[in-house]
């Protein structure tokens, strides 16, 4: 492309590994493309691009955009010889473009998931099948896929992490030194291109002359029964899923040896490739444990000293003290306070509000902190038919603009997203009425133009109704809760969604956080929220209806997933009905509305006696109720798929 | 058409900081852009639309689309849909151009061109907002509230150089090389990170709290309004001035040295806040060599390379997904320094 352009391989200052995996692929492109992850401005993509201009190779580097479409992946018809020629013609995609080069894709975690699919589908197979708009085709695609990501910004699914056969993970240097050289390099780079390529011009052949040595020696390079022994042992032992790790280890072993000039596999080259092989398929011994504290007892004792320290420690998150959710809080008022609130709900208001006064008193607003988060399982509202435009991934949905996967066609005309097929044959049966223009050998009217209809994922408005009352604070209960929220959160942040949040205690429900896509404010109000008070829970569903009847006025696409978070022990009514009953009549008339979804989190404890109110209230509204622990991404059945 | 007159860049008061990174752009487009945070109204876009006015001049082809220069042709001019292009230079000067908030992708990276494929059986592709931007300026307006896959876009050609479409049965490519200005109000959301990173600089800004200044601020608006065309012709000295500060720099720019040692405190600065990658360090040494070259020297100060930290750092400090940007990174740097000492 712009040659002039890229920095030479040779002159890359660090990443080792990254440079090593390269090669290796290039060496032998049965190992099956890199994946690099880390952060940004590593060098990624130079010392992608860097490879691809020393190799000898056919076609040079093929760069896949995110927006790319499906058409132009795979191959499609070919617009201008149909309408010119009335042929059905494949023009190649992207995939035939690739062969015997380099497919790479920068951030590969946010393209869309059936294109990912389509990628992998043919670097496995070295073939791509067309079978879409009436055409049905196959050619070779064998190609180096590189791809790079980072894990902030959401990860891979496991299949597809599989799929690639290294896995590299860079950082930034550490040594000073190192980081000066770095921008001496780029200085010298910066200042005149040309001649920099011209001075390191020669490295880099001898690299180029290497790699092209290690390939021809590759099909010679022997490995013995032993070290074949050697990496299933090492894949056995890290719980790898399949068998594709041991093939790729091999492959790669015979490639570094190759790389070295040796025609025998070592044990020292099988551990030196071992590291990129098992890195993104290594798991922990099954099944796979919640995060599990590091010292569960010593941490109980420590309770109160810890909670001291923490609180003097705002930048702590949750990974580093996964001890608090399992925590009971000050435990014997925990259990002292549940054992007097379990009376409650039966009782009259005016001992309940004699009693919630009192408590008040005793036990002011506390401010817990958030406790271990966790990956949260898929949840996501079913699909319509209704035309959205937007971005996100979380919920499926028809959209009005030329992104996602065409899965029909129609003759609304909306942005001019041709559907070629589609088209054509409308067009089809009246060309022979029709005077065909010079040069084309179909006539095509706006009339017979058809669009796509194309579906893609997009993100949600979530609303977390948490109940901030005073029985929250019992068992750990908020500390758990918020740990809940926040991993909802970075899950929403993931999936670009908008949040909001109510809160309800004492006998108010407040907006503590309008509709916003700042999941940073979100996380700020999370920390701050104080627990103590009895627990209005109706008005809590009431503002929270308030919050998203509006939404839906102002963007009737919008797609709420409202979170209750609570207990369901609702001690406050706003009109003249017991508390309950008042809290599930609300419920049921907001679970009408199905535009809405509701999901109930019952954050009562498991244990003899409880009271099972939560999930009164998920009947209610028309909704799912989970504990805790069933919004973790290991719990086996989607939540989403069990309702619909 | 009458032209509408613009504010004078000279003429706003205070926001130091937000001038000096935008004329810093300027000088070095190598520094590939500035993200400017901050509440309303506080001159934000003012200042970026005012930057046309004090922008050199570059030499570009008469007739290209992607207004390149007499050296930058050769695989894209291949496949242009200007026919006969005569090589045929002109001195022009560099664009701001706007992206808007509600741009759909379309518009961004080019579109096709519907009738004429009906009418002559060909795809053509009518280059976006990408392509005007080559070699210019491109001002997002609340670059947080952009369309996810616009963001992208933006990314893929910010990271590339390049705008590469593959849609919809068209293959095309062009260069698009842009310094990047952006505006956001925190409050809105918060930008993703590769998309912060690829901002040079970043500074933040609020109103004044000085009651002189705002006074002065709102004399000076009255001014302008009261007569745009004079008010202008009053600053007009003055964005001249500044208008050869800024040449005298570009051609200073090349002859600024920095010493090694200074090259060490920059990569300390950067291991002592925590950033992600080595672009933190690249563009603090451009920007210490761009400031000492502002400022008519050939020799970059450790004052320079602080300074340089300050812009280039803030929205690449470290930070978990739900933590907020940093605010003073030269007191972070210190915070975290005694932390490590202890």
């Amino acid at each position: 492309m712009f040659h002039s352009k890229i920095f030479p391989f040779s002159a890359i200052v660090g990443q080792e590994n990254l440079k090593l995996c390269l090669i290796l692929n290039a060496i032998n492109p049965g190992i099956g493309g890199v994946l690099i992850r880390g952060e940004k401005g590593t060098a990624k993509s130079t010392t992608v691009r860097g490879l691809a201009d020393i190799l000898p190779l056919p076609s040079s580097l093929v760069n896949l955009p995110l927006n790319a479409t499906e058409d132009r992946v795979t191959g499609g018809m070919d617009f201008n010889r149909a309408i010119k020629e009335g042929k059905k013609v494949l023009l190649p995609g992207v995939l035939a473009e690739a062969h015997q080069g380099i497919l790479y894709v920068d951030e590969i975690n946010l393209l869309d998931d059936h294109i990912v699919d389509i990628i992998l589908d043919a670097a496995a197979s070295g073939m791509n099948r067309v079978e879409r708009e009436g055409i049905s085709f196959c050619h070779p695609a064998s190609f180096m896929l590189v791809g790079t990501m980072n894990p902030e910004e959401g990860d891979l699914r496991p299949q597809l992490l599989d799929r690639f056969g290294l896995c590299v993970e860079v950082v930034s240097e550490k040594d000073p030194e190192l980081r000066v050289v770095l921008m001496e390099e780029r200085e010298r780079y910066d200042r005149d291109p040309d001649q920099y390529r011209a001075v390191h011009g020669k490295e880099n052949q001898k690299l180029a002359e290497k790699i092209k040595q290690a390939g021809l020696l590759l099909p010679r390079v022997k490995i013995s029964k032993q070290s074949r022994a050697f990496i299933a042992e090492l894949c056995s032992a890290n719980n790898v899923a399949g068998h594709r790790c041991d093939i790729v280890l091999e492959q790669a072993a015979k490639a570094h040896a190759a790389l070295l000039g040796q025609t025998e596999v070592t044990l020292d080259d099988i551990g030196i490739v071992a590291e990129f092989t098992l890195f993104h398929r290594k798991r922990d011994a099954a099944p796979p444990p919640p995060p599990e504290p590091p010292q569960p007892d010593k941490d109980q004792a420590e309770t109160d000293q810890q909670d001291n320290e923490q609180k003097e420690d705002p930048g702590q998150t949750e990974q580093e003290n996964p001890g608090q959710p399992d925590r009971e809080e000050p435990d014997q008022e925990g259990a002292d306070k549940d054992s007097r609130e379990t009376e409650q709900p039966d009782k009259g208001e005016d001992n309940s509000q004699e009693a919630g006064e009192d408590k008040n008193r005793r036990d002011p607003e506390q401010v817990f902190e958030i406790g271990a988060s966790f990956q949260v399982k898929k949840i996501s509202s079913p699909k319509d038919r209704k035309m959205r435009r937007g971005s996100g991934r979380r919920s499926r949905s028809r959209v009005s603009q030329k992104q996602g996967r065409y899965v029909k066609s129609s003759m609304k005309r909306i942005n001019n997203d041709v559907a070629l097929d589609a088209t054509l044959r409308a067009a089809a049966p009246f060309q022979a009425a029709r005077d065909i223009p010079e040069g084309l050998t179909v006539c095509l009217k706006p009339e017979d133009i058809r669009e796509k209809i194309r579906e893609k994922r997009m993100g949600n408005f979530l609303v977390f109704l948490v109940d901030a009352s005073g029985s929250m604070g019992a068992r750990g209960r908020m500390a758990a809760s918020k740990g809940a929220i926040l991993s909802l959160l970075l899950d929403a942040y993931q999936k670009r969604d908008r949040v909001a949040m109510v809160s309800f205690r004492k006998s108010e429900a407040w907006v503590n956080l309008p509709p916003t896509s700042s999941i940073e404010l979100a996380a700020s109000y999370l920390k701050e929220m104080p627990v103590g008070g009895r627990t209005p829970l109706s008005a809590g569903l009431e503002k929270t209806h308030q919050l998203v009847n509006n939404a839906l006025n102002r963007d009737p696409g919008t797609r709420p997933i409202v979170l209750i978070i609570t207990d369901g022990k609702s001690n406050v009514a706003m009109g003249e009905n017991r508390p309950v009953d008042e809290a599930l009549m609300f419920a049921s008339k907001m679970g009408e509305d199905d535009r809405v979804k509701y999901i109930v989190v019952d954050t009562e404890s498991q244990g003899i006696v409880t009271f099972g109110l939560a999930p009164k209230l998920a009947v209610a509204i028309g909704a799912d109720c989970c504990k805790i622990d069933d919004l973790k991404a290991e719990a086996l059945v989607g939540l989403a798929r069990a309702s619909a | 058409m009458e032209k509408r007159e613009i504010f004078p860049f000279t003429a706003i008061v205070g926001q130091e900081q937000m001038k000096l990174a935008l004329i810093l752009n300027v000088i070095n487009p190598a520094l590939s852009g500035v993200l400017i945070r901050g509440e309303k109204g506080t001159a934000k876009s003012t200042a970026v639309r005012a930057l046309a006015e004090i922008l050199p001049k570059i030499e570009v082809i008469s007739q290209c689309p992607f207004r390149l220069p007499a050296s930058e042709t050769g695989e894209i001019c291949k496949k242009c849909v200007v026919e006969d292009c005569v090589p045929e230079t002109r001195m022009d000067a560099i664009k701001v151009i706007e992206l808007p908030v509600g741009a759909t992708e379309d518009r961004v990276v080019g579109t096709m061109d519907l009738e004429h494929a009906l009418k002559k059986g060909e795809k053509r592709v009518d280059p976006g907002i990408l392509a005007a931007a080559h070699r210019g300026i491109l001002y997002v307006d609340e670059v947080n509230l952009l369309d996810d896959h616009v963001v992208d876009v933006l990314l893929d050609s910010a990271a590339m150089g390049v705008n590469t479409i593959e849609r919809e049965g068209v293959s095309f490519f062009h260069p698009a090389r842009f310094t990047l200005v952006g505006t956001m109000n925190p409050e809105e959301g918060e930008l993703r990170p590769q998309l912060l990173d690829r901002f040079g600089l970043c500074v933040s800004i609020q109103g004044s709290h000085d009651p002189e200044e705002r006074v002065a601020v709102m004399e000076r608006r009255a001014e302008f309004d009261d007569d745009p065309k004079a008010f202008c012709q009053r600053w007009q000295e003055e964005s001249r001035a500044l208008s050869n500060k800024i040449e005298l720099a570009i051609s200073l720019y090349p002859k600024v040295t920095i010493e090694r040692p200074l090259l060490f405190e920059i990569a300390s600065f950067c291991l002592d806040v925590g950033v992600d990658g080595h672009r933190g360090d690249i563009i603090i040494l451009k920007t210490a060599k761009t400031l000492a070259a502002y400022h008519g020297r050939t020799e970059v100060t450790s004052q320079d390379v602080e300074h340089a930290a300050e812009l280039a750092l803030p929205h690449r400090i470290r930070r978990k997904p739900l933590q907020e940007v940093a605010s003073d990174v030269s007191a972070l740097r210190n915070q975290n320094r005694k932390s490590n000492l202890k």
